[in-house]
């Protein structure tokens, strides 16, 4: 059997829906491959196909779970071990997943919580925990910004020309929590609904956080560029305009 | 002058950008931002920083941590 094929016969049998149609399949070899998951309909998944499955599937996921395994834990070695620990763990509840389903999201789910479980517990974070019931002067940061036109025209010219360790620094710099809210929807891209599920937390609390971290983010890296004579007012030049 | 819609604009523009507006409250900013320097600018700042996140966090995951991993789910699969 082709590996498509075999992969849809193991679909099959585990009752899921395949990810995508195949398009462009002449209607002889649907047939055929339809017989062929007949004569095994009956068979349970082996331990093998659930593997093969598993690798095809969720592997091509590492680099972003690399990425953001970085950004959680602040360093190689240790996001080395979190993204395997993270893949023991799907493998081993695989057969649980729905396919068809957003995998990604599942991967993530399990990354931050074994993050937060096991790797968060040994830091020491004076914070953890009551980070979102914080004022904005708490966390250093200021109150809502206004500036001119041409500030802010400047600003994203700063912005857009930074160096990238410069916004992983700014990145580190913020709470964790705010950190990786906007790790998910700006990298990521995941909707605030995928969001709150990842990180096991309401919506309004995500959009908190989002907003809030981003602030901050915007904040560190117009400080960074100041200091470094780019062109960038102080961020905290409060002109009505 | 009167109020432009600045404040429901600025308001909104995080949700703009990340697209979790619903279609008539999109179309609503999308007119605003057509109309209005100041919130451009906002938003050109938004755009710019999610940009700047999303380049700097790029990482490629090192060979010897797909091939522990490859190891690991097999030895997994050899005690099923």
């Amino acid at each position: 059997m082709a590996p498509a094929a075999l992969m849809d016969s193991v679909l099959a049998r585990l009752d899921w829906a395949p990810m995508s149609d195949t398009p462009g399949v002449p209607d002889a070899d649907l047939e055929a491959d339809i017989e062929a998951d007949l004569r095994v309909a009956a068979a349970p998944v082996g331990a093998d196909e659930l593997r093969s499955l598993f690798e095809q599937q969720a592997l091509p996921f590492m680099d972003q779970l690399y990425a953001a395994a970085m950004r959680m834990t602040r360093n190689p070695a240790d996001a080395s071990d979190l993204v395997q620990e993270t893949y023991v763990k799907a493998f081993q509840a695989f057969r649980q997943f729905q396919q068809g389903t957003n995998l990604k999201a599942w991967l993530y789910r399990i990354q931050t919580n074994t993050f937060i479980n096991s790797y968060r517990k040994n830091q020491r974070n004076p914070y953890q925990g009551t980070i979102d019931d914080l004022e904005d002067w708490q966390l250093g940061g200021a109150e809502s910004v206004t500036q001119h036109t041409s500030t802010r025209s400047a600003e994203a010219e700063a912005i857009d020309h930074l160096p990238d360790s410069a916004v992983k620094d700014a990145l580190q710099s913020i709470p964790e929590d705010f950190r990786l809210a906007v790790y998910f929807a700006d990298v990521e891209g995941f909707s605030y609904q995928e969001i709150a599920d990842i990180m096991k937390t309401p919506v309004g609390t995500v959009m908190s956080r989002l907003h809030r971290g981003r602030r901050l983010l915007r904040e560190r890296l117009a400080d960074y560029a100041a200091e470094r004579g780019i062109a960038v007012p102080p961020p905290r030049t409060r002109s009505k305009g | 002058m009167t109020d432009c819609g600045c404040d429901k604009a600025k308001a909104e523009l995080e949700e703009f950008l990340h697209h979790e507006l619903r279609a008539p409250d999109a179309a609503d900013v999308a007119e605003h931002l057509a109309n209005c320097v100041d919130c451009t600018h906002e938003h050109a700042v938004g755009v710019v920083l999610t940009a700047a996140v999303k380049r700097a966090c790029s990482e490629t995951a090192p060979e010897e941590l797909r091939a522990e991993v490859l190891l690991k789910i097999r030895e997994l699969r050899a005690a099923m």
